[in-house]
């Protein structure tokens, strides 16, 4: 053995065949009844699609419609009002979109609104009791938990069916939200999966953007170099091995072409996408309105370098954030001044980029939130406000608290959709419900269909026919197309 | 503002258009074709010419022209008043379709005969047999291993070569990695290089009668297939209890699987977790009731059923109903149970009920507990084989890397032996339901002891052949790493917790052995709480049954491997025990002898000497520790 060769021979070559191969060879886990199989595949016609890429920017734990997009009457906060009297607490902002008003706090949103599709009538199921986790499932799956089998994640369906968009990048990649060390931690990794798809079709979790960089490279300490020369004393160790004619066996083949994908994200210069360091600091500044505005960043970053799906959340953690069970004006007027600045320059970015009309960004929640109806009108749900006041008092009185089903609003740029369109209205007076209500299976319907993904694409998994929206049903918004 | 809004209004109002209906196959075809057509028109029967087996049998046969169903001889005679023409026959006292079906028809070729790719009305033609049945076993050598008999024969029939032996080191770190999920003993493996001290029976007899790691070991294949884990969903509101303290002495006394079974389904405090299910807070899909739950996860765990289909609407797939699974779920729900059809209620009654009458039958009006008992009296039934070959199948599966039938959970698949299944499920119940005594029958055989089957492409028709490579558990993986490096966790302070709820395992540990203090006793992975290494090496959530893990690494999880800090740090600590050993030489030996079960070749060595350096540094005993950790060969059980 010649102590020199080895140490310089290139990294393990690999063929885009053979890449694309083991992306789509199912490395699911077994399941009851094996591996999930492509069902009808002469019968689902994909449609044509008008994104690449789609950026969910999550807004975790109830976003008000009637504090963000959607202004009702507005009454400012005075000690005495009778709170049936109000139903937002910001006034109304003009946008560049003459007919389109929003609410007070998002003026750069509001800039940019001649590039948006705002759709006012977006529905959610009551499920009885408000989880936040269940609805979240729910709103991401497609599918309202529990489930006899693990629903997979709108990403991880584009994931599978489409793939990556280039030999590196992980399709579907999460941003902003732990997964341990808080309550409902468990409940939210339900949900953060590939589902019966398998991991590898599973999100890339990157809960702190600024670390993002690290998910891609050596282990802290390890340099760059050292950490290609012990990939390849591996190799070499394993070339050597008198057990190399078991390597032939798929699963040791899959397990080395697994490493040498892990390897070769490492080694490429899309690694350097996560790196938020890398950025100008005058963007980067006006990004960083936290860590949300930090994924922003990030998610253009690695949709310019071939991500397929980038969720980016505000984070759900139980009463924060949007999570608002009192003090909800407060905490409203911070949340929005976290999303406003880097949402609108995101897409003033992918614009400029010329990526705006590939890609798909839509900025959801869970539900919306009222002042006095918890979950719908006549909804047994318990009353989960924290500030129970008829009369505002003081401060923490004043703001939504609960928890709202019937209406809510979704802001839809690019990918193929409408510039400066509006869909759907809720009521002016209370109870505001939806006009011409859009479901979460319509709602995926409609971003699947602009992703190229038939809402009847269907697996079978335990010999049950699962579909991209719920058993097929889904239809697209046509609507917000272009 | 407002009323500009209300006149925008209108105008979005008016552009929205009717869509047309269309039809769901699954559920408004097939019940509908299920219910009035395949007696006569299915299988080997196709009365007229007319086969619905599938959905090119049916174009064939004309009845229907596509899209157009007013010019479809199939909704002619569904509609025709003449009873010679009319479908289904009156004579045969067949109920006419009503207007809604027929609706549910018209639509349905009006869109063009959706159909399910792969769907067959055709009946599965097998049929499992559900009692016990005697083996008759090929003559052969005296003495030899029964298994051994029924596959040599098997393979003549086929033409088949009986496949060689493993050599004694990989038989040595398969069977105890199977048997007590760790690494063999260094001093096992000295014996392996002389024929006459290494007695492959007597190792058998050793690894199971090492009762605490028997027990540790297969802790991870029951708590994923009852479900149960330290911490997780359903605990923070109280809707989800352990049986843990029920489970691991129940494992190290190698309770007979009869009683097991009996204490599982008409469990006590400790064990009632298992079919107490998860209680979702707010209100659940019909079909995720605990009671319902109960239904599923009883008849899939114990005796291989997919209730799941059948708990929603009768199944398409096998012979189960709606009906019988809310017969199931009635056994454990307290309160009385109506049926519910995809969601919606039909008004009818559940009654109390087993699913095979001809072995006996629960008393719907006795008292939970009495029919929970009366239930677990009909499982292990004697004359219920289902149950033994249920779980001998998974034995076998967890031995061989592949199920006689599989996959495991789909009892009512035809196995690729009939005999080998019932000869393992005779051995279970004549050994008092010993399940160490089933496993010790297979791990015993020649065909355990062969070298395992290479299998290329896994795409094809699955032939056995022999052993089928098995990837280690995450609680494998990690305990065998701590084994080679000698490092083990430091107890988490809610393992230790009394009282129910999360954690407590270690508690329940003690208690069993009558500890005082933990001490620095190896904390296994088995009762460790789910983290993110073992989540990447594929422990699941357990918030649903899983009877298997997954048998490939994924992209992101290789991401993980090479870069994620719960294995770099395992590997700083662990290298820095190793570092102690001083020389590069005697590093390597440990390592490859531990790790592999086996020395390391001259070229393998000198490519560790130039990874390890003459001084070896801390980070070069990491990447040496790291290299041999993602071999293939550390990776999978050979």
């Amino acid at each position: 053995m010649n102590s020199e060769n080895w140490y310089n021979e290139s990294l393990p070559e690999q063929s885009r065949r053979n890449f694309m191969r083991m992306i789509g060879a199912s490395t699911a886990a077994t399941f009851l009844g094996g591996a999930p199989r492509l069902l009808g595949a002469d019968d689902v016609k994909h449609p044509q699609a008008t994104a690449d890429a789609c950026i969910l920017l999550w807004m975790a734990g109830g976003m008000a419609a009637a504090e963000t997009f959607d202004p009702k009457s507005y009454l400012p906060f005075e000690v005495g009002t009778q709170v049936e009297k109000i139903i937002s607490t910001f006034p109304a902002i003009d946008t560049a979109v003459d007919h389109i008003k929003i609410c007070k706090g998002l003026e750069n949103i509001a800039s940019v609104m001649d590039r948006a599709t705002l759709i006012r009538s977006h529905v959610q199921a009551d499920l009885g009791s408000i989880l936040h986790s269940r609805h979240q499932y729910h709103w991401h799956t497609g599918y309202v938990p529990p489930q006899t089998v693990a629903a997979p994640h709108i990403g991880a369906w584009m994931a599978k069916v489409l793939g990556g968009r280039n030999e590196v990048m992980p399709a579907f990649i999460n941003i902003g939200q732990r997964l341990e060390g808080f309550g409902e931690s468990e409940e939210i990794k339900a949900f953060t999966t590939g589902g019966f798809f398998g991991s590898e079709f599973g999100p890339m979790n990157l809960p702190f953007p600024e670390e993002a960089s690290k998910a891609v490279q050596p282990p802290s300490g390890m340099s760059a170099d050292r950490f290609a020369r012990r990939y390849k004393a591996m190799r070499e160790l394993l070339k050597n091995s008198p057990r190399s004619e078991q390597l032939s066996d798929y699963h040791q083949e899959s397990m080395l072409h697994s490493l040498d994908n892990a390897h070769r994200l490492l080694g490429s210069k899309e690694r350097e996408a996560f790196d938020l360091t890398k950025e100008k600091k005058e963007v980067y500044d006006e990004y960083n309105t936290g860590r949300f505005g930090q994924g922003c960043l990030l998610a253009r970053r690695l949709v310019e370098n071939g991500a397929r799906f980038v969720e980016v959340t505000t984070e759900y953690e139980p009463f924060l954030h949007w999570d608002t069970h009192e003090n909800g004006h407060t905490t409203a007027e911070k949340m929005k001044n976290q999303i406003d600045r880097p949402i609108a320059r995101l897409i003033k970015d992918l614009e400029e980029r010329g990526l705006l009309d590939r890609t798909l960004v839509i900025v959801a929640s869970e539900f919306s939130r009222d002042m006095m109806i918890e979950g719908v009108p006549g909804s047994t749900a318990k009353d989960q406000s924290r500030a129970k006041t008829d009369v505002i008092k003081e401060m923490k009185h004043y703001g939504l608290h609960r928890h709202f089903t019937g209406g809510s609003s979704v802001l839809i740029f690019g990918g193929g959709t409408k510039k400066g369109y509006l869909y759907g209205a809720t009521a002016d007076e209370r109870p505001c419900l939806a006009d011409k209500p859009v479901t979460i299976e319509d709602l995926h319907a409609t971003i699947f269909t602009a992703m190229g993904i038939s809402p009847k694409t269907v697996y079978d998994i335990e010999k049950r026919p699962f579909y991209a929206t719920r058993d097929g049903h889904g239809k697209p918004v046509m609507d917000v197309f272009a | 503002m407002i009323h500009f809004r209300s006149a925008l209004f209108l105008v979005i109002a008016s552009s929205s258009l009717p869509l047309a209906a269309e039809v769901d196959f699954a559920h408004e075809v097939v019940p509908l074709i299920q219910k009035h057509c395949i007696e006569c028109h299915t299988g080997d029967k196709a009365k007229g010419g007319l086969s619905m087996d599938t959905k090119a049998l049916l174009l064939e046969a004309d009845v229907i022209e596509l899209g157009k169903p007013d010019k479809s001889l199939m909704i002619e005679v569904v509609m025709s008043d003449d009873p010679d023409e009319k479908m289904p026959p009156p004579e045969k006292k067949k109920v006419a379709l009503n207007y809604k079906e027929i609706d549910v028809l018209k639509r349905w070729i009006t869109a063009g005969v959706p159909w399910t790719d792969g769907f067959t009305f055709a009946k599965d033609r097998y049929e499992p047999p559900l009692k016990p049945r005697k083996v008759e076993l090929p003559k052969g050598a005296a003495g030899a291993n029964p298994i051994d008999l029924i596959i040599a024969e098997h393979f003549k029939k086929q033409g088949q070569k009986f496949p060689e032996p493993a050599d004694n080191a990989t038989f040595l770190r398969r069977v105890t990695a199977d048997l007590n999920g760790l690494p063999p003993s260094a001093e096992a493996l000295v014996k392996t290089a002389s024929l006459s001290t290494f007695n492959k029976t007597q190792i058998v007899d050793e690894l199971l009668a090492n009762k605490e790691a028997y027990a540790v070991h297969w802790m991870t294949f029951w708590n994923d297939l009852l479900r149960n884990e330290y911490a997780g969903t359903g605990f923070i509101t109280g809707g989800r209890k352990q049986v843990t303290a029920w489970l691991y002495p129940a494992l190290l006394e190698n309770k007979p699987y009869n009683t097991f079974v009996t204490e599982l389904v008409a469990p006590d405090k400790n064990s009632a977790g298992f079919i107490d299910g998860i209680e979702w807070r707010g209100e659940v899909n019909a079909s995720q009731t605990t009671a319902v739950q109960f239904s599923q996860n009883v008849s899939q765990v114990f005796m291989g059923i997919n209730m799941k289909c059948a708990s929603c609407h009768d199944s398409f797939v096998d012979r189960w109903t709606l009906k019988e699974a809310y017969g199931l779920a009635a056994i454990y729900s307290e309160k009385p149970l109506e049926l519910t059809r995809c969601d919606k209620p039909t008004g009818e009654k559940a009654v109390a009920a087993w699913l095979y009458p001809e072995l006996g039958q629960i008393d719907a009006s006795k008292p939970k507990p009495e029919r929970l008992r009366q239930l677990a009296g009909l499982i292990t039934h004697p004359e219920n084989g289902r149950m033994q070959r249920t779980l001998v199948n998974r034995l076998w599966n967890q031995m061989m890397g592949r199920g006689i039938v599989h996959p495991v959970d789909a009892m009512n698949t035809e196995p690729w032996s009939e005999d080998l299944l019932d000869l393992l499920a005779n051995h279970l119940v004549e050994s008092n339901y010993d399940m160490k005594a089933v496993l010790r029958l297979i791990v015993t055989s020649k065909i355990y002891q062969a070298r395992a089957d290479v299998i290329e492409d896994e795409s094809k028709a699955y032939v056995f052949n022999g052993p089928v490579r098995k990837r280690m558990t995450a609680e494998q993986f990690i305990d065998s790493v701590r084994t080679v490096v000698g490092v083990w966790p430091k107890p988490d302070k809610n393992a230790f917790k009394v009282g129910g709820g999360q954690g407590g395992q270690l508690d329940v540990v003690m208690k069993t052995h009558g500890l005082q203090k933990w001490d620095d006793r190896p904390i296994r992975t088995a009762f460790v709480q789910r983290d993110s290494l073992q989540a990447v090496l594929g422990r699941p959530t357990r918030d649903q049954v899983v009877t298997s893990r997954p048998d490939q690494l994924t992209t992101l999880e290789a991401i993980n491997l090479a870069n994620g800090p719960e294995l770099a740090g395992l590997i700083t600590e662990g290298a820095s025990e190793i570092s102690k050993i001083g020389k590069p030489d005697d590093m390597i030996n440990r390592v490859y002898l531990t790790a592999l079960s086996r020395a390391a070749t001259t070229s393998e060595r000198d490519i560790a000497a130039q990874i390890l350096g003459e001084n070896p540094s801390p980070e070069q005993v990491q990447d040496f520790l790291w290299s041999v950790f993602m071999l293939p060969e550390f990776f999978y059980i050979n």
